[in-house]
């Protein structure tokens, strides 16, 4: 029984960091129609930040935490203000193809700039004293900082639904999504949502970076690693769809989970299994259509 | 819309070919041990990036698993040379081109059949991240360690005896005979009928498909052929490197082509080479200092997209153009237009 709740426990805290990373990521190829590569760099450079700061500082308190996780987030949507300003607005005139590339172009940037600073070594951030320990259940025993990554992919969800579809910025932000010509015509000014919404994605990025440290240890692959998830949650969740991911992620990161208990011996198989059958069942991801 | 011009640059073409293989040939002469090991790489490569740009620049989809086909190519004659050293190089080498086409094909006839656009590309990468896991799990192909004691057979050839590829710099040569060859075949292809059909259906599948053009049938006819193209190219990699890392079937191997092909420009049958040219000379040169690689290699990619979207060989043809005087004719050639990445 304890086994059980554990694998769920641990597909759940999966999903919610593949969640974490496709946020953002979500709301830029909501707006932009690009896959964007650089996320996963900046998200690195978010953690790599909050890893600095943390070291700085010194406190060992979870809300010194948190203020460092939106300190980052400030710092890394700032990072994209400039992104969009120099690369995202002028790769409207090429194509899709090439602002891919542009965008993974951006990640490796960020991978050399991650190694310049900080090295190739691995790098752990020790988790505030309070997400040290656990909470007993009964019996069960779940360790504090799983659930912290659950609450924090959670919250960010419950935060970006009730934006996105409760309040008039969100309402505008989708009518550009949908048809900018349109809503141009009725009066948005669809630059500064465009300028907003890559600021807010990056911006979640960072967030997520800083959050994330205390499950993923710090590498230059750590980006190029979440981001391919990411990819495969937002494309089963349909993309551009922040419920249809949320959904996927929880989704995949339990299959994954109970995939990994039945094989043991190849760890992250279920994740494209599971990827490669629902597409091929949904091509256009499960909720395609739905917003 | 940049129509491809078929049959006007022919001479250019056999010029160029020409020149490509004196460079290489001319390597030996200057190079040391570890440049001239790099250049048999770049071939390699090269073949990789034109059997890659069949699929993308000519036809209009876009793959993001192409590292499977090179792996299992490389892993399949990979695992024939080592277990049988004293067979034949070709078969080992025809049995990677095989194996890859066998599974591009089966990959194509289920993805090509159900998607398009970026879900093709997921679903593509979702099969060759599988094939990665795989092999770097399984004992039977050496596991994250790799795979070593690849041997290199000798050759009998006619007239002269039997060739030993591990003397000097024999295995070059082998690879460079080998590569021109393949880059002929691509160049045929991209030059043939069929060729044609396939720059039809990217600009306008509806249109091919009214004129009677089995589209279906023709996209994955191209990416089984870019699938044998990418068996090749690992076939080849296996005795040069005589070493196979699970690298090769990881998903930023799948990205190496299209940075290539988008580097040199995807419209022009030459760019996918001055990719790899540039691409490996910019890594080579910046080799020594961690993290600096990465931020030349980024910097000039950023740089090209944004200033030349057409790539190296795209702005190398602005730039004649400019310099005769002819009046600009199209715009950047339209890449991957109708199952493109917008949704």
């Amino acid at each position: 029984m304890d086994q059980v709740a554990l694998t769920l426990l641990n597909g759940l805290s999966w999903g919610m960091t593949v969640f974490l990373t496709a946020a953002g990521l979500s709301l830029v190829f909501g707006i932009l129609h690009v896959l964007n590569f650089a996320h996963g760099g900046f998200l690195m450079i978010g953690a790599y930040l909050s890893y600095t700061i943390g070291a700085q500082l010194n406190a060992d308190s979870i809300w010194v935490f948190l203020l460092i996780a939106l300190a980052c987030a400030v710092a890394v949507g700032l990072l994209g203000a400039l992104v969009e300003r120099f690369v995202f607005r002028r790769l409207q005139k090429v194509s899709e193809a090439y602002s891919l590339i542009a965008t993974y172009a951006l990640m490796i940037l960020c991978q050399g700039v991650v190694k310049l600073i900080w090295g190739i070594d691995f790098l752990s951030v020790a988790p505030p004293q309070e997400l040290g320990g656990a909470v007993m259940f009964g019996d069960f025993i779940a360790p504090s900082f799983i659930l912290f990554v659950i609450a924090c992919g959670v919250s960010v969800f419950l935060v970006m639904d009730y934006f996105l579809h409760r309040t008039g910025i969100g309402k505008r932000v989708q009518s550009v999504a949908i048809d900018p010509l349109m809503a141009n015509w009725v009066g948005i000014n669809v630059n500064a949502v465009l300028i907003w919404t890559v600021i807010a994605g990056f911006a979640l990025a960072g967030l997520a970076g800083a959050l994330l440290s205390v499950n993923q240890s710090l590498s230059p692959d750590m980006g190029s690693a979440l981001i391919i998830q990411a990819f495969g949650a937002l494309i089963v969740g349909g993309l551009g769809n922040i419920r249809g991911a949320f959904i996927a992620s929880i989704l995949l990161g339990l299959i994954t989970s109970i995939g990994d208990r039945l094989v043991p011996d190849v760890p992250g198989l279920f994740f494209f299994v599971a990827l490669a059958a629902i597409l091929l069942v949904r091509p256009q991801g499960l909720m395609r259509g739905l917003r | 819309m940049k129509p491809i011009d078929f049959n006007k640059n022919k001479g250019t073409d056999l010029l160029l070919g020409a020149l490509l293989l004196v460079a290489f040939l001319a390597v030996p002469l200057w190079a040391d041990k570890g440049l001239i090991f790099l250049a048999g790489v770049a071939l390699v490569h090269i073949v990789f990036a034109l059997s890659f740009n069949t699929i993308s620049g000519l036809s209009g989809m876009v793959s993001f698993g192409h590292a499977a086909y090179f792996a299992i190519g490389a892993y399949s004659s990979g695992l024939i040379l080592r277990n049988w050293p004293e067979g034949s190089i070709f078969i080992a080498i025809a049995a990677g081109g095989i194996a890859g086409g066998v599974l591009a094909a089966v990959i194509g006839m289920v993805a090509l059949r159900r998607s398009s656009g970026n879900y093709f590309a997921i679903l593509t990468l979702a099969f060759a991240e599988l094939l990665h896991i795989l092999i770097a799990k399984s004992s039977w192909f050496g596991r994250e360690d790799g795979l070593t004691g690849i041997q290199r057979p000798l050759i009998n050839v006619p007239g002269m005896g039997a060739v030993n590829l591990t003397d000097g710099n024999n295995m070059f040569y082998f690879i460079l005979a080998l590569s021109m060859l393949l880059l002929c075949g691509a160049w045929v292809i991209w030059h043939s009928q069929f060729g044609r059909q396939l720059a039809a259906i990217r600009q306008e599948p509806d249109r091919a498909a009214f004129l009677g053009v089995n589209i279906h049938q023709s996209r994955l006819i191209a990416f089984s052929l870019s699938g044998i193209g990418a068996g090749f190219a690992g076939a080849m990699y296996a005795p040069l490197a005589q070493l196979l890392t699970p690298e090769v079937a990881h998903w930023s191997f799948s990205a190496l082509p299209i940075l290539f092909c988008l580097l040199g420009g995807t419209a022009i049958f030459w760019g996918p080479v001055a990719g790899v040219l540039v691409f490996l000379g910019l890594e080579h040169s910046t080799r020594n200092i961690i993290g600096l690689s990465e931020v030349v290699i980024g910097t000039t990619l950023l740089f090209v997209v944004l200033v030349f979207p057409g790539g190296i060989a795209g702005g190398l043809v602005r730039l004649k153009q400019a310099w005769f005087k002819k009046p600009v004719q199209d715009e950047v050639p339209e890449f991957f237009t109708e199952n493109g990445v917008k949704s």
